[in-house]
């Protein structure tokens, strides 16, 4: 009678060490691609180790573990930023899962709620879309805030930049522009799931649904890089 | 009302005993999600992100650690720590636990011991109702016009604080923040019609 409860077991992931194979941890957890990705590395991992792969790519073990184990549900003990090279290394991250969310998972929901809309005409979905349509706007103008004003910022921060710091921008106010655009989605997400009535297509829907939990994930990790890392890091350049 | 899911964390160097209780626990009814630490360091570090519920050990494990449990319980006031008795007793380290088992407890005792230990979490019961109060619906329905706090102040008698109590218990309620949500919301529930809302 136990058997068929055998794969529903619910455990924690993996905490990264530098000796584990990245071909067993993506097995473990796929969305790991995705932090490969924004990376700039390529998923044909091999056999390395990511002792291995850090090495071959040029990246702070210490900043990739603790990326990695955000990915995991690990928050970093330490801000893994040591030299300009890491904070580089972390704002090229940043700007490449922006090119993620602007060219690939939006335009991915949206095309999926304008069929659905398409599908069924009642007037919530209607709705439905001009919220998402709004939203996706908002959210374009914040990464572009982000890629165009507060990058550009720490780096001349690190620079050791002094007009930089009388400068009226500050890390302080990052960290409160820094609007949390996930909770729209979990809006959107708890608005599919548990209120809004659609009859069948289970496959758009179900579409719809993982696009939107693969984004709020992504989302989520997003502002955890920011604000355990990159905002407590500018905060101490700023006292500095 | 809901119960909240529980969340175990097992440290234990047996794998046979993890094994064990992996075992009894997710094949029994309760909603509890299962993780394993190696050391009360791990735990901590978990505990940074998670929150955790209850910690099963080998009471051996605690000897000599008496510091770090009082850390981990003064930061993480609701957490429950049960011990497994061995039959090697330290009655110094069975002081810091809530409650013990012995291996030879049935798997029903196990579960009824560790129910008892995370009904010691404040937060277990979630409101996952969402029907609203009349007030609440008021202010929703004013909300979802467009209205501004103070404007639904006014218009029905109440304080500014108590629209935004109002508002929260909306937003814990049906687990939607925005307006926009919430008008969509609020439409599917019929409480409002959707002629009432300008889709332009």
């Amino acid at each position: 009678m136990y058997s068929k409860f055998k794969f529903m077991y619910h455990v924690c992931r993996t905490y990264i060490k530098p000796g584990m194979k990245l071909f067993d941890l993506i097995e473990e957890n796929p969305s790991l691609l995705l932090m490969m990705q924004h990376f700039d590395i390529d998923f044909r991992v091999g056999d390395s180790t990511i002792e291995q792969l850090c090495k071959k790519k040029g990246i702070s073990e210490k900043l990739f573990m603790s990326v990695a184990n955000l990915y995991n549900g690990f928050k970093p003990k330490e801000n893994p930023i040591n030299s300009i090279h890491d904070l580089k290394q972390i704002v090229e991250f940043l700007r490449n899962s922006h090119n993620y969310y602007r060219e690939d998972k939006y335009p991915q929901i949206s095309s999926y709620i304008k069929q659905l809309q398409k599908n069924h005409p009642e007037k919530e979905l209607k709705l439905l879309e001009k919220f998402f349509n709004e939203y996706f706007a908002e959210v374009i103008d914040h990464l572009d805030y982000e890629d165009n004003i507060a990058f550009p910022y720490f780096i001349e921060l690190i620079n050791n930049n002094e007009s930089v710091k009388k400068n009226l921008y500050s890390a302080k106010e990052y960290g409160e522009h820094h609007t949390d655009i996930e909770l729209k989605i979990k809006d959107i997400k708890n608005l599919l799931l548990k209120y809004v009535a659609i009859n069948d297509d289970l496959n758009l829907r179900r579409k719809l649904l993982f696009s939107l939990c693969e984004l709020e994930y992504d989302l989520y990790i997003h502002s955890l890089i920011e604000e355990t890392i990159l905002i407590p890091f500018g905060y101490n350049m700023e006292q500095a | 009302m809901n119960r909240h899911r529980l969340h175990i964390v097992i440290m234990v160097h047996s794998q046979i005993i993890y094994e064990g209780l992996h075992t009894v626990l997710s094949q029994s009814d309760m909603d509890c999600m299962i993780c394993k630490v190696d050391s009360l360091d791990d735990l901590e570090d978990i505990l940074h992100s998670k929150k955790i519920d209850v910690l099963i050990t080998n009471p051996l494990l605690l000897v000599n650690r008496e510091k770090e449990v009082k850390r981990i319980r003064k930061n993480h006031p609701h957490f429950s720590i049960v011990g497994i008795n061995l039959g090697i007793v330290d009655n110094h380290s069975l002081s810091l636990l809530d409650s013990s088992f012995t291996i030879f407890d049935t798997a029903e005792q196990v579960l009824s011991k560790l129910q008892k230990a995370g009904s010691n979490s404040e937060l277990k019961i979630t409101s996952n109702d969402d029907n609203l109060t009349e007030r609440e619906l008021d202010v929703l329905t004013k909300l979802v016009h467009g209205y501004s706090n103070k404007e639904i102040a006014d218009s029905l008698n109440i304080s500014i604080h108590t629209v935004v109590t109002h508002r929260k218990n909306i937003t814990t309620k049906t687990g939607i923040r925005s307006q926009s949500g919430l008008t969509i919301y609020a439409i599917s529930k019929k409480i409002i019609s959707i002629e009432d809302v300008d889709l332009h």
